[in-house]
């Protein structure tokens, strides 16, 4: 097989420059022959510098904004070798090992990047491993990891209230109920109340069913702000909430969901 | 309970009349205080002993005004005194509602005051490059570092209470190691009147608040962005608002464990009476506004 004798080239990719400049300077001590032929700030430009350049190793930082290392690497993997890079990342670490994915920890110190250095070097010129199910894994299993796109979550968290010119965000956790008021919605916490524009019927789709219950038509109750259901003299059942004055009534097509209360 | 006054008999002993004085008033409120308290059915035993004594010595009369004196000190007193010891159980245990709950804050503040690794080893490795290339700087950054450290670890924070200086000075130490990361993706912003600084401020909220505007709002944007911190004095509240032009809210994204606990602990130390504001501004981004009930210095109801 035929050796290449032109120098191997890398990328570098991380958004802290300084940091940039710290591997620079450290693979110029490990491993001089090395070239290193770009550099990225973001996963994007990562991704891109590297279709452009064709480099044989990309050393990529895992956390970093537009593109995740991960993400990247994911993409990349099959056109180029890929180091990940990180100051600290207790879990990628565990996961690298174990799926032999190459990884540096920043600072770099010199004896493990001699082993990198030795291990690339046997790799290059060789089919780039495919490290995808690894990595894709790693995307979306990672607890404590922060990076990629969190998966899609189900319910809706924030209700968004206009508030002059801007947006008032208001938690779900926040919320006491939510009342159907002529061409608005009130939305009631326990300091303070907001109109919105969605109905009832599109709140009940998007909230947590569990959290939100309808106990009429024109009520929808997060269940944790129940303190608790009375009936009023004419047999009515009504909701007493916590930290608010207010009572909801409970119409008969909802009263089964009180019964055993 | 008054002790009653003492007469001032210019003749003889004096001493020895307000003392014969003062010890009969206290007696007789000892009497007022034991009798109050007595049941019904004792004080009726207790009469029926007084009269039967009274009949074998022979002074009956005795008895029957032991029975009116102690009627109408019962009738008289009891209630009152009723009343004292309701009062102070109740207020015993509001002592107790009011340790709980500062037991129960606490606990939440030191679970909020943890150290984050990404952000320590990550300024580790900056500072570390910087001593070969940089002193100076390195030097700079080292001190914040260490300034960041001892306000955010709760076994070194000092004693004396927190104020919303500290806890401008623990954030301006942190913002301005990642100003050093991040350099032209960071820009900062304080605007807190000094005049601010000694109102008392719980700890580690508007850290938490400026952490999550820089790992949520501005690293993960590309191109970075501005941080705000301001305070102000509106009425008899303080607002303390913590702006960033970062990726903003999403309405799918979780509360976050961090702004979970930091309601919980504003409800824990001032019930109703502060309360947090997320909008997100019309230049996209988002603003987090802690507001508490503006305390004096002296009256340091915040706790450490």
């Amino acid at each position: 097989m035929n050796q290449p004798t032109r120098l191997p080239t890398a990328v570098i990719a991380d958004d802290e420059e300084t940091m940039r400049d710290l591997l620079r300077s450290r693979l110029r001590d490990a491993w001089p022959e090395l070239q290193i032929v770009g550099e990225a700030a973001n996963g994007i430009e990562a991704v891109a510098q590297v279709n452009v350049l064709k480099p044989d190793i990309a050393f990529l930082d895992i956390r970093m904004p537009g593109l995740s290392g991960i993400d990247a690497a994911r993409l990349l993997c099959g056109q180029c070798h890929v180091v990940m890079v990180t100051a600290y990342d207790h879990y990628a670490v565990q996961a690298f090992e174990q799926g032999a994915i190459d990884y540096l920890l920043k600072p770099a110190d010199p004896v493990r990047l001699a082993r990198t250095r030795e291990r690339l070097t046997a790799r290059i010129g060789e089919e780039p491993r495919n490290l995808e199910r690894l990595l894709a894994a790693l995307a979306q299993g990672g607890q404590g990891m922060q990076v990629g796109h969190a998966a899609a979550p189900a319910w809706l968290r924030w209700i968004q209230a206009s508030v002059g010119n801007s947006v008032r965000m208001i938690s779900t956790r926040e919320i006491l109920f939510f009342h159907a008021e002529d061409k608005f919605t009130r939305v009631q916490t326990e300091h303070s109340q907001a109109l919105i524009r969605k109905t009832l019927r599109e709140l009940e789709g998007e909230l947590d069913p569990s959290e939100f219950w309808r106990i009429h038509r024109s009520t929808l109750v997060r269940v944790d702000a129940i303190a608790e259901v009375v009936r009023d003299h004419r047999g009515r059942q009504l909701v007493r909430l916590r930290y608010h004055d207010e009572r909801l009534e409970v119409s008969r097509a909802y009263g089964h969901l009180f019964q055993q209360m | 309970m008054t002790t009653p006054t003492q007469a001032n008999n210019g003749s003889g002993n004096p001493s020895l009349f307000r003392e014969i004085a003062t010890t009969s008033g206290e007696l007789w409120w000892r009497f007022v205080d034991w009798v109050a308290v007595l049941s019904w059915p004792k004080l009726a035993l207790l009469w029926l002993l007084a009269m039967m004594i009274g009949g074998m010595l022979g002074v009956p009369g005795f008895a029957l005004i032991f029975v009116a004196v102690s009627l109408g000190t019962k009738v008289l007193a009891g209630g009152k005194r009723r009343a004292d010891i309701a009062a102070q159980r109740a207020a015993e245990r509001a002592n107790v509602e009011s340790l709980e709950r500062r037991l129960a804050e606490a606990q939440l503040a030191a679970l909020q005051a943890q150290i984050e690794p990404h952000f320590l080893f990550n300024t580790l490795a900056l500072i570390g490059r910087k001593i070969e290339t940089d002193q100076q700087e390195a030097a700079r950054l080292h001190a914040h570092l260490i300034d960041y450290l001892r306000a955010a670890m709760p076994q070194m924070r000092e004693s004396g209470g927190s104020t919303l200086g500290k806890q401008v000075e623990m954030s301006r130490a942190y913002l301005a190691i990642m100003q050093a990361r991040m350099k032209t993706r960071l820009t900062v912003d304080i605007d807190v009147p000094y005049e601010l600084y000694d109102l008392p401020f719980p700890s580690m909220m508007l850290q938490v608040l400026v952490e999550n505007a820089i790992k949520h709002g501005l690293e993960p944007k590309v191109e970075g962005g501005r941080i705000s911190v301001m305070a102000r004095r509106v009425d008899d509240m303080l607002h303390v608002d913590v702006t960033d032009t970062g990726i903003g809210f999403s309405a799918y994204g979780g509360d976050g464990v961090g702004l979970h606990n930091l309601r919980e602990r504003l409800k824990a130390l001032f019930g109703n009476a502060a309360y947090l504001v997320i909008d997100a501004p019309a230049e996209g981004g988002a603003r987090v506004s802690i507001r508490i009930p503006a305390r004096e210095p002296a009256a340091n109801a915040a706790s450490s």
